[in-house]
C-alpha cells in the first residue's frame, strides 16, 4: 500500500519518514514543497492529492505539518490510507499531546518505533494506542503518564494472539465504572428568510471504561428511540414518505461492537478496549426546529453606518436551558465605532473575525431576547469590493437533553470470571454542530 | 530532556569517540548514552547523512552482540536495511548475527530479524529470507504476529524475484486454505497474495473458491478494522459468483460491514457490495437505501475523506441509468467553511442530481453560489446552470431566466461567464433567442475574455437578422481584429465571411476582404492563414470571373449550413464505468479516469464473467421491501427513470463512445503558467462535460 511516510513542515519539507518500499524513489519527496506551491497557485487550499512523475502524493495536514504518504500503484486503496493517517496522528498525539513540527523533532525515537509497529510494508497493522502500548519501549516527552510503564524489557506480547485485538488481558481496576456519554451535534442551515433548508442530527456514544478484565457489555437503548421501526413510521409521515426511515440503518460502530449480531437481533454487544473510545455515532435527517433561533435584520447604509437588529429565542422545553450560547454575526471588515443596546449577556465587537460576538451564558426555554447595534462605516470605500456574504453561527449546549429522544435504558456489564459489582453512568448533552449556520442576505 | 539535541548532523568519528567511550563499562549511565549514541545515528540517516554513517558500519556491528535491549536491537536493524544499498564487505558478517537474531527465541525480535532479512536485496539474505519465513509458516505454534512479518517478508521477495514468486505464493497459498490459521493469519495471507496478484504484470484473477471466499466472510466479525477492509477489498472480482443466490449471501455478509466507524471499511464494503449488484437478479430497495445513509454519513469525516467519499459518489452516480444511490440533494450543499475542492465536487454532484422535480431548490442555491464572494466558485456555479439548461429541456426557461437575473448585476466576472454559457444554451435552443437576445446584445462593450468575447461575436453574427444594429456591433470587433487573441481572430474570420454570405452588401464585403487580407499578410499563425486562404478561394468560386463554379447558396450552404444539435455526455463508456466501479475508494476514483489512460502500466479491471453476470445493467430491479409502504416511492423511481430517458435527445452509439476525457481532465493537466490568464483559461470541470459534435465556424 503506502510505500512510505513523511513527516513534512509546512513548506513541505521532511522533519522525519520511514520508507517501507523501494518502488518510490528517495528523490521523489524532494518534489513535494514545488508541487505545493504549484497547487497553492491555483487556489489557496491544496486537494489532498497530488500526481507527479507517476508517484501519487496523499496527504493530509495537521496543525503546522502535512503527513504525507506516496506511492507508485494506482490501485492504492485511498480510503485507507487517510483513514489510516488520521489514526496515526490520533495515536501520536496520545504520546505526544500535540502532534506539530517541535514535539516531532522531540519524539523521534518513539514515532519510529509506532510506524514500525503500525505498518509493516506499508501495510496498516496496529493501531489500538493499549495495545501498541505493549510494544513501544520508549517513553515520551511531554507525556507523564506513561513515564512508569516504560520498562525496557523485552516481554513477548502473548497478547496479540487473542481475538480481541483492541484489549490486553489482565487489566484490574479497584473501583469498575463505564461512563457513557451521549452527545448530539446539529447541524443546520438556514436562509436568511428563515427557512431551514437542511439539518441533521449527529450523535455519538462516548464510553470510558474503566473495567477489569475482559468484561462483555451490552448496550440497551430506549424502544422509543430510533432503533425500531415504529418510530420511523410515525415520522416518516411528517416528512411525506420519502425519506422515511434512512435514518434507522445509519450507525457506525466501533471495530469492538459484534455487527453480525447488531445486523441479526439488534442487540449492541462488545468487549470495549480499555480507557476512553467512541462506541457508535449515529446520523438522523429528520427535519427539526431550530433549537436556538436567530434573526437578524441587518441594514446597511453604504458609506455612513451599519444598523443591526437580532432576535435570538430558545425553542427547547421551559426546564431546559442552553448554555453557552454564542451567536457571531458577520460585519464588514472596515466597520468601526460599535454602539450596542442590549438587554442579556455580553456583546463584543471582535474586528479580527470581522464580527460581532453575542454570548449568553445561559439562556432559558422559551425565552427571547434581542440587542440592536450600530457601527460606522468608513464613508470612502474601494469602488467595488463586493461584499462577502459569510454566515451567522450560532454554538451552544443544552445538557440533560437529546434531540432525537434516544435514552440509554442500561448498560450490562458482564465478566465471567471475575463477577464484579460494577457502575455504569450516563451524561446526555445537545450541542451545536460544525455548521450551524444561518445565511445572510 | 528531549530528543531535539539529538538531532543534529555528526560526524562518524563524534559519535565513534562517544560509543568508544562508554564502551568498557557496562552499567546503567554508560548504558543510555550509548544509546543516546546510536539514536544520534538514526537521527542523522534520517537527515540524510548516509555517507558519514557508512563509516560507521563496524562500531554498530560491535555493540549488536553485546547488548540485548530491544531497542538497540532496533536500531541495528534498522540501520543494516537503510545501509543495504552500500551493499558493502560487512552485511557478511551481519548476516551470521541476523541469523541470531531470528533463532533467539523472543518474538519481537525474530520478527526485526525476518524484516532486515527479506528488506537486503543481497542474495545471501534473500536466501535466508525465503527460509527462515517458509519455516515459520509451516509451524503451526508459532505466534501470530511472527506469521504475519514472514508473510510479508514472502511479499517482498516476490516482488523482489518475480520469477520465484510463484513458487513463493504457493506456500501463501497454503496458509490461506488451512482453516485450522488464525483468523488474521488467513486474512494477511489472502491480502499478501491479492497484492502480488495486483504487481503482476498478467490479466488473471486469483480465482478464489466458493468456499474459501464464503468462509473468508464468516472471519470478517473476528478479524481488526483494517484487516476487516483489506479482506473486503481483496474478495473484490476475485471471487466471481456462479449464480445469484451466491451473490445474494455474499452481500448479506458484506452489508453489516456499512456500519463499521473506520472510512475505508465502509468504502470497501461498498465496492464489494456495488461488484456482487452485478450479479444479482434483483435488489431490494432496502439495500440501496443502507448504500445511500452509510455513504451520507461520511460525509461527516475530515476534509480529505469527505473529498475522497464525494468523489466516489459521483462515480457512483455517473455509473448507471439507475443509480444506486438515493440521496438528498441538501447534503450537497456547499457549506461556507468548505475547502474549494469540496466545494468543486459538491458542485458538479449538485449537477448531476438535477432533475425536474429537485430543481427549483438546486437553483436557488446555484443563486446562491452564482452571487458568492468567490470569483472561481461564482463562475462554476453559472457554468453550472448553463449545462443544466442544456441538459434539462423543460427547464430551460427558467434557467434563462436565472442567467439574465444574473446579468443584472453586471458584476464583471459574472458578465463574462453569462456570455459564454449562453453560446450553448442558444446553440442548443435556438428558438429561445428572442427571449435574451437584445439583453445580452447590450453587454456588447463589456465583453473582455477571449472566450466570451468569441461567444458574443457568434451570438451576433447568428442573430444578424434579429438585430438592425449587427453590423456596428460587429465592427466593434473586427476593428480590433489584429490585437485579438488567436481563439477570437478564428470566431471573427468565420464570422465575418458567415455575416457576408448572409447580407452580401458592400459594407460587409468591404469588411470580409479586410479581414481575409489581415489573417493571410499580417498575421503569422499557419492555421489562421490557412483557414483564411481557403474562405478565400470558396468565396471566389462565385465570382462570375472565376467561371462561377458555385452558387453564393452552395456557399452558404458550406459556411453557414445547419449546425447540429449539441447534446449532453453525461454517460461514460461502460467498459469504464465497470472499471470505475471495481475501483471505489483508489486513486482512480479520484481522478475518474481508468487507470490505463493514467498509466499505461497497470492493467485495467474487468467484470469477470459468470453464469451469474448481468448483461444489462440498467435494468437491474429494485424492489421494495414489502412491509414499509414504499411502493410508492418505487413506481415514483421508475416513472422518473423514464422521463428520464424521454427528456434527453436521441441517443447515438457515438455518445457512448466518447473517451473520458471529455468528462474530466486530470486535475494536473490544468495547469496555467501565466498568473493572469489563470481564471480565463481553466474551465470548469462541468464545463468539459459539454462535448460538442463540431467546433463552431
Amino acid at each position: 500500500m503506502a510505500s512510505c511516510i513523511y513527516f513534512c513542515d509546512n513548506k513541505g519539507k521532511v522533519i522525519l519518514s520511514r520508507r517501507y518500499r523501494d518502488d518510490v524513489p528517495p528523490s521523489a519527496i524532494e518534489k513535494f514543497p514545488s508541487l505545493l506551491l504549484e497547487a497553492e497557485q491555483e487556489s489557496s487550499i491544496v486537494p489532498p492529492c497530488l500526481t507527479h512523475n507517476g508517484v501519487q502524493y496523499l496527504f493530509i495536514q495537521h496543525n503546522d505539518i502535512y503527513v504525507l504518504t506516496m506511492s507508485r500503484s494506482l490501485s492504492i486503496n485511498v480510503a485507507q490510507v487517510f483513514s489510516f493517517l488520521y489514526k496515526l496522528v490520533e495515536v501520536l498525539a496520545e504520546y505526544v499531546k500535540t502532534v506539530e513540527e517541535e514535539s516531532i523533532r522531540d519524539n523521534f525515537v518513539i514515532i519510529y518505533e509506532l510506524l514500525d509497529e503500525m505498518l509493516d510494508y506499508g501495510i496498516p497493522q496496529i493501531t489500538e494506542t493499549k495495545m501498541l502500548k505493549q510494544y513501544i519501549t520508549q517513553k515520551s516527552y511531554k507525556l507523564i503518564k506513561s513515564a512508569k510503564k516504560s520498562k525496557n524489557v523485552i516481554r513477548p506480547p502473548s497478547q496479540l494472539t487473542k481475538s480481541v485485538s483492541w484489549r490486553p488481558e489482565g487489566i484490574t481496576y479497584k473501583k469498575n465504572e463505564a461512563f457513557l456519554d451521549v452527545t448530539e451535534s446539529i447541524n443546520m442551515l438556514i436562509t436568511a428568510s428563515g427557512q431551514v433548508l437542511r439539518s441533521e442530527i449527529l450523535g455519538k456514544v462516548n464510553v470510558r471504561s474503566r473495567l477489569s478484565g475482559m468484561p462483555d457489555l451490552k448496550l440497551g437503548l430506549n424502544d422509543k428511540g430510533i432503533f425500531t421501526s415504529v418510530e420511523s413510521a410515525s415520522s416518516s409521515e411528517a416528512t411525506e414518505g420519502k425519506k422515511s426511515n434512512i435514518e434507522l440503518e445509519d450507525l457506525k460502530f466501533h471495530q469492538c461492537v459484534r455487527l453480525s449480531k447488531f445486523e441479526n437481533e439488534k442487540i449492541i454487544t462488545f468487549i470495549p478496549p480499555d480507557g476512553d473510545f467512541e462506541l457508535m455515532n449515529y446520523r438522523l435527517s429528520t427535519p427539526i426546529k431550530p433549537l436556538i433561533w436567530c434573526d437578524a435584520k441587518i441594514q446597511v447604509h453604504s458609506q455612513s453606518r451599519i444598523e443591526i437588529h437580532c432576535r435570538a429565542k430558545a425553542q427547547i422545553k421551559k426546564k431546559s436551558t442552553a448554555n453557552n450560547v454564542e451567536i457571531l454575526i458577520p460585519v464588514p471588515e472596515d466597520a468601526d465605532s460599535p454602539k450596542f443596546r442590549y438587554s442579556h449577556g455580553s456583546l463584543k465587537y471582535v474586528p479580527e473575525k470581522s464580527a460581532i460576538l453575542w454570548k449568553i451564558k445561559t439562556f432559558n426555554g422559551g425565552k427571547e431576547y434581542s440587542f440592536a447595534a450600530q457601527l460606522g462605516l468608513p464613508s470612502m470605500t474601494d469602488a467595488e469590493v463586493p461584499r462577502a456574504k459569510r454566515p451567522i453561527q450560532v454554538k451552544f449546549q443544552i445538557p440533560y437533553f437529546t434531540t432525537s429522544g434516544i435514552q440509554v435504558r442500561y448498560l450490562k456489564i458482564n465478566e465471567p470470571k471475575l463477577q464484579y459489582q460494577s457502575y455504569p453512568w450516563v451524561r446526555y448533552i445537545t450541542q451545536s454542530g460544525d455548521d450551524y449556520t444561518i445565511r445572510t442576505a | 530532556m528531549s530528543e531535539l539535541r539529538l538531532f543534529s548532523k555528526c560526524k562518524a568519528y563524534e559519535i565513534r569517540a562517544e560509543l568508544q567511550q562508554t564502551n568498557i563499562k557496562k552499567h546503567r549511565a554508560s548504558a543510555t548514552k550509548r544509546k543516546d549514541a546510536l539514536r544520534k545515528i538514526i537521527a542523522n540517516l534520517s537527515m540524510g547523512n548516509f555517507g558519514e554513517m557508512a563509516l560507521l558500519f563496524p562500531d554498530v556491528l560491535r555493540f549488536w552482540q553485546v547488548e540485548d535491549d530491544l531497542e538497540v536491537k532496533r536500531i541495528c536493524h534498522h540501520y543494516l536495511v537503510a545501509m543495504a544499498p552500500t551493499k558493502s564487505g560487512h552485511f557478511a558478517t551481519a548476516l551470521s548475527m541476523v541469523l541470531e537474531d531470528f533463532n533467539s527465541g523472543t518474538e519481537a525480535v525474530q520478527i526485526l530479524a525476518l524484516r532486515t532479512l527479506s528488506s537486503v536485496p543481497l542474495p545471501a539474505y534473500l536466501e535466508e529470507a525465503s527460509k527462515c519465513a517458509s519455516a515459520v509458516l509451516h509451524q503451526h505454534s508459532e505466534p501470530e504476529a511472527l506469521k504475519k512479518a514472514a508473510l510479508y517478508a514472502l511479499l517482498r521477495l516476490a516482488q523482489l524475484d518475480s520469477e520465484r514468486s510463484q513458487l513463493l505464493m504457493g506456500i501463501v497459498g497454503k496458509v490461506l486454505q488451512s482453516a485450522k490459521e488464525k483468523p488474521s493469519v488467513r486474512a494477511h495471507a489472502l491480502f499478501v497474495l491479492y497484492q502480488e496478484e495486483e504487481s503482476s504484470s498478467e490479466t488473471r484473477t486469483m480465482g478464489l473458491g466458493r468456499d474459501l471466499c464464503l468462509s473468508m466472510l464468516e472471519l470478517l466479525p473476528r478479524l481488526n478494522e483494517w484487516d476487516n477492509g483489506r479482506v473486503l477489498d481483496a474478495l473484490t472480482a476475485n471471487y466471481v459468483p456462479q449464480t445469484h443466490d451466491d451473490a445474494h449471501f455474499m452481500i448479506d455478509k458484506a452489508l453489516p460491514q456499512l456500519q463499521h466507524a473506520n472510512t475505508s471499511v465502509v468504502l470497501n464494503a461498498l465496492k464489494l457490495i456495488v461488484f456482487l449488484t452485478n450479479y444479482v437478479d434483483r435488489l431490494s430497495e432496502s439495500i440501496v437505501k443502507q448504500l445511500s445513509s452509510s455513504v451520507i454519513s461520511l460525509l461527516n469525516k475530515p476534509p480529505e475523506l469527505q473529498f475522497l467519499v464525494l468523489r466516489n459518489v459521483i462515480l457512483l452516480l455517473l455509473g448507471r441509468e439507475k443509480p444506486l444511490l438515493k440521496v438528498d440533494v441538501p447534503y450537497f450543499f456547499v457549506e461556507f467553511n468548505d475547502p474549494i475542492y469540496i466545494k468543486d465536487t459538491k458542485l458538479e454532484i449538485l449537477y448531476l442530481l438535477a432533475k425536474e422535480d429537485n430543481l427549483a431548490q438546486i437553483f436557488q442555491e446555484l443563486k446562491e453560489y452564482a452571487t458568492d464572494i468567490d470569483i472561481q466558485m461564482s463562475r462554476k456555479a453559472i457554468r453550472a446552470v448553463g449545462n443544466l439548461a442544456v441538459k434539462l429541456k423543460n427547464s430551460v426557461d427558467e434557467c434563462i431566466n436565472l442567467l439574465l437575473d444574473l446579468l443584472d448585476f453586471e458584476v464583471e466576472y459574472i458578465v463574462q461567464e453569462i456570455i459564454s454559457v449562453f453560446k450553448n444554451v442558444l446553440r442548443r435552443y435556438p428558438e429561445k433567442s428572442k427571449l435574451c437576445l437584445y439583453k445580452l446584445v447590450r453587454f456588447t462593450d463589456s465583453v473582455q475574455e477571449p472566450e466570451s468575447r468569441s461567444s458574443m461575436i457568434w451570438i451576433i453574427t447568428q442573430y444578424s437578422s434579429q438585430l438592425p444594429n449587427y453590423f456596428e456591433l460587429f465592427e466593434g470587433f473586427s476593428n480590433n481584429f489584429l490585437e485579438e487573441s488567436l481563439e477570437v481572430q478564428f470566431t471573427i474570420l468565420s464570422s465575418t465571411v458567415k455575416l457576408f454570405t448572409r447580407h452580401p452588401t458592400p459594407a460587409t464585403e468591404k469588411l470580409c476582404i479586410n479581414i481575409l487580407k489581415s489573417s493571410t499578410e499580417k498575421l503569422d499563425n499557419p492555421d489562421l492563414r490557412d483557414r483564411a486562404f481557403m474562405y478565400w478561394r470558396l468565396l471566389s468560386c462565385t465570382q462570375k470571373s472565376g467561371g462561377n463554379i458555385l452558387t453564393m447558396d452552395a456557399v452558404r450552404e458550406v459556411v453557414d449550413g445547419n449546425l447540429p444539435l449539441i447534446t449532453l455526455n453525461s454517460r461514460l463508456d461502460p467498459h469504464v464505468i465497470e472499471e470505475l466501479e471495481l475501483s471505489i475508494g483508489t486513486i482512480v476514483s479520484i481522478y475518474l479516469k481508468p487507470v490505463n489512460q493514467v498509466f499505461r502500466l497497470n492493467k485495467p479491471r474487468v467484470l469477470p464473467k459468470s453464469p451469474a453476470l448481468n448483461s444489462d445493467k440498467d435494468n437491474l430491479e429494485i424492489i421494495a421491501d414489502d412491509t414499509r409502504s414504499h411502493s410508492s416511492s418505487f413506481t415514483d423511481d421508475s416513472s422518473l427513470a423514464s422521463r428520464r430517458q424521454s427528456s434527453s435527445p436521441v441517443k447515438k452509439m457515438d455518445d457512448y463512445d466518447r473517451p473520458a476525457e471529455v468528462v474530466n481532465q486530470l486535475k494536473l493537466k490544468r495547469k496555467t503558467s501565466s498568473a493572469t490568464s489563470l481564471l480565463s483559461r481553466k474551465p470548469s470541470v462541468l464545463g468539459r462535460k459539454l462535448s460538442m459534435k463540431r467546433p463552431f465556424g
